[in-house]
């Protein structure tokens, strides 16, 4: 039974379709589109909305009241009965590809107040912008697999006209993906104002207040200013080539202390976590070593390698081929025995198990540690370039100190900060592209 | 009619005869007593259902055939050849003998059709595209089309069950080993695999050696039901299922099949007991 709304409820049936997972991340245009499509339904409660192989026509969003949703057993369903309340969304069969009937029935439990919208409406609206529209039909069948617990055989959509296909989508638009969903979410805004509020509060305290603990720190506007300053007063801004030579040796040397961890970490790891006699053998000298700080090698660094340059990238090798090692050797240890049991029942030998079961099993460990591992190779290579250093970021942090150019401390310890950000991140970009698995994995889980 | 025959193609290969198996964990200290003295003929081509209360020890009988766990004495004989005795207490796994696990065990980091044709590459039997051209075929006959290139992660549940049934048949075994393979699912959906396994079964009769600890399932698909004494586990009474195959969801209404239940419920429900009655001890 339709019925007709006046304009006060208009504003609420917006904000219905704005719960249902499909619509929940659309751009406001795109969503008064999607309003000006639905038609408003009232349903008494135990009134039937549609049967079983009815034709596919309307799509219904709940906005009040109670709905029962019964697949046929014919649909391999996990769970075949689904109750839904404001903001479930059935009748989605014509969303699907090669499906013209329903294949489920839909009752009302109590007097409800549904939204129908048709179905190829809604298609030509979501082809108006293409990729927005996709992203909303792979909504669609992420939640026909997830909370209707069809199988994802059945849960594939139609491809709207001008949109990437979904199982084309690689692990590089699935990150950008998951980018445009972050930039549409709050999240972005809040961090923005978390810097604003930090910024502020820097300024306060030096500039304003002039707390006493406070009183020798370089403001905020006197660092940005000498750092965006094309002739600054103590030497190093954007500017000057030789702000880019610290980054660039920086870099390179924990280039080459991740590099060697990395290569000489993994392997190390997987036979520590593959082989229990290799780990008795070693483990125990490992886990002494371990513990000890980067900073207390640092004498016996300079004693083994004559060339202080060496002795700097040993130290950042060090503390990062640990942090490698340790997580991938747990990463070994966190695979399921039964993979291990399935590939030798179906004839793998020691070898092939240990290239397609253990090395991908635990590539996820793997990259956990390598985020660590570039961390701390930035850590230990600072520490390193205060003590003994020609170039670097950390010889900038501690030779301005030496000479009281304070702004130009905080502008080292700022680029760190950046630099070290986009090294990390360039890790967890890389463990995304080899690890597609698990990036779908967590596009479908929508973190 | 010979119930255990359901047709003329069945199976000449694939029997597996577990005599006197005795396993004991830790022999030296705590012996605890996991099979006891457990003889069982499977006949080559059969469903046995293998039924007991959870933890009774019905999985390590399975992980002795598969060559998974050691066995204390006994032999275990695959047509006629020895996979572990007494004195080789060991078996070696083998894409003869393929696991179907508890929770599933398709590798998540390859796609379905990565995982289906995964035996026959490792074992060099076909080569790669070859294996994927049987992989396709294989998973299309059992209704799994348009999920080749999708994750594990990305099917439903019941869908991961089908293929990694697919994925053990593509090694042509001899004997599959479930373990309690649909524990996991919701009745509705355990139905509709079950009348997978039986179709699958019937176009390639393998042996089969099912473990489940419920009586519907086993009394559905089974040629015989194994009703397995807790702890330590042998056969308590093996009753052959006297419902000619093929068979269909028809048959859990049938007269016959309550009978069957009514027969077998009081031994089931016995071992359960005992069996929560030892974990309260323990507890």
């Amino acid at each position: 039974m339709e019925i007709t709304w006046n304009a006060a409820a208009a504003g609420d049936r917006t904000a219905a379709l704005r719960e249902a997972i499909p619509f929940e991340s659309v751009s406001g245009a795109t969503l008064q589109r999607i309003a000006a499509l639905a038609r408003p339904a009232r349903y008494a409660g135990g009134e039937r909305i549609y049967n079983q192989g009815d034709e596919a026509d309307d799509i219904y969003v709940v906005v009040s009241g109670r709905v029962e949703h019964v697949f046929g057993p014919e649909i391999s369903a996990e769970q075949a009965i689904k109750h839904m309340g404001r903001g479930g969304v059935f009748g989605w069969a014509g969303l699907l590809l090669g499906q013209t009937r329903r294949f489920a029935s839909a009752t009302a439990l109590e007097p409800t107040e549904i939204l129908r919208i048709g179905t190829e409406d809604l298609v030509k609206t979501l082809e108006i912008e293409p990729l927005e529209g996709s992203a909303v039909m792979e909504r669609f069948a992420t939640m026909i697999q997830r909370e209707f617990t069809v199988p994802a055989l059945l849960a594939k959509v139609r491809r709207l006209s001008g949109a990437p296909l979904t199982e084309e989508m690689s692990s590089l638009s699935l990150t950008l993906y998951r980018l445009s969903l972050w930039l549409r979410s709050p999240r972005p805004y809040l961090m923005l104002v978390g810097f604003a509020l930090f910024l502020g509060a820097w300024y306060l305290a030096v500039e304003v207040w002039k707390v006493p603990r406070f009183r020798e720190m370089p403001g905020v506007t006197g660092v940005v200013k000498e750092w965006l300053s094309p002739s600054p007063t103590y030497g190093l801004s954007i500017y000057t080539g030789e702000y880019y030579q610290h980054i660039a040796m920086s870099v390179w040397r924990v280039t080459q202390a991740f590099f060697l961890a990395t290569v000489l970490g993994v392997p190390f790891g997987l036979f520590l976590g593959w082989s229990r006699k290799f780990k008795e053998y070693v483990f125990p000298i490992f886990e002494l070593i371990r513990p000890i700080p980067i900073l207390a090698w640092v004498p016996l660094s300079i004693v083994m390698f004559i060339a202080t340059e060496s002795a700097v990238i040993y130290l950042a090798f060090l503390a990062s081929f640990f942090a490698t090692a340790l997580n991938t050797m747990l990463g070994v240890e966190s695979i399921d025995e039964s993979y291990v049991r399935a590939a030798s029942c179906l004839g793998a030998n020691r070898w092939q198990v240990f290239r397609h079961v253990v090395v991908p099993g635990a590539l996820p460990f793997i990259f956990t540690g390598l985020q660590i591992s570039v961390g701390v190779s930035w850590f230990s290579l600072v520490a390193a370039e205060m003590v003994s250093g020609q170039y670097g970021l950390g010889y900038v942090i501690w030779t301005s100190f030496v000479m009281v150019r304070y702004p130009t401390i905080v502008i080292g310890m700022v680029t760190l900060g950046v630099v070290g950000y986009v090294t990390s991140a360039m890790v967890r970009v890389a463990g995304d592209y080899l690890m597609e698995w698990r990036v779908r994995e967590l596009a479908l889980a929508e973190r | 009619m010979d119930i255990r025959d359901p047709g003329p193609s069945a199976a000449t290969r694939g029997r597996i005869v577990i005599d006197d198996v005795v396993k004991i964990y830790d022999p030296e200290g705590a012996a605890v007593m996991a099979v006891d003295h457990c003889t069982l003929d499977i006949e080559a081509g059969e469903i046995c259902m293998i039924v007991g209360p959870s933890g009774c020890g019905k999985t390590t009988l399975l992980n002795a055939v598969a060559g998974f766990h050691e066995i204390t004495s006994g032999r275990i004989l695959m047509d006629g050849e020895t996979l572990c005795s007494t004195e080789v207490p060991r078996a070696a796994p083998g894409p003869d003998r393929i696991v179907v696990f508890q929770n599933g065990a398709l590798f998540p980091w390859k796609t379905n059709l990565e995982n289906v044709i995964f035996g026959p590459v490792m074992q060099g039997r076909l080569g790669r595209n070859e294996a994927i051209d049987k992989g396709r075929a294989m998973m299309a006959d059992a209704g799994l089309i348009g999920i080749e290139h999708n994750y594990p992660g990305e099917v439903s549940s019941g869908v991961r069950r089908r293929v990694e049934i697919v994925r053990a048949l593509m090694n042509d075994p001899k004997v599959l080993l479930l373990d309690e393979p649909y524990r996991a699912l919701d009745s509705l959906t355990k139905s509709v695999m079950h009348e997978a396994l039986l179709e699958i079964y019937y176009k390639n009769r393998v042996t089969i050696f099912f473990i489940t600890h419920d009586l519907e399932e086993a009394i559905f698909l089974g040629h015989r039901v194994a009703i397995m004494t807790t702890r330590p586990c042998k056969p308590k009474k093996v009753l052959a299922v006297n419902i000619p195959h093929p068979r269909d969801y028809g048959v859990l209404t049938s007269k016959r099949f309550r009978e069957l239940i009514e027969e077998t419920n009081e031994a089931v429900h016995e071992e359960a007991l005992k069996a929560f009655q030892a974990g309260e001890k323990e507890g």
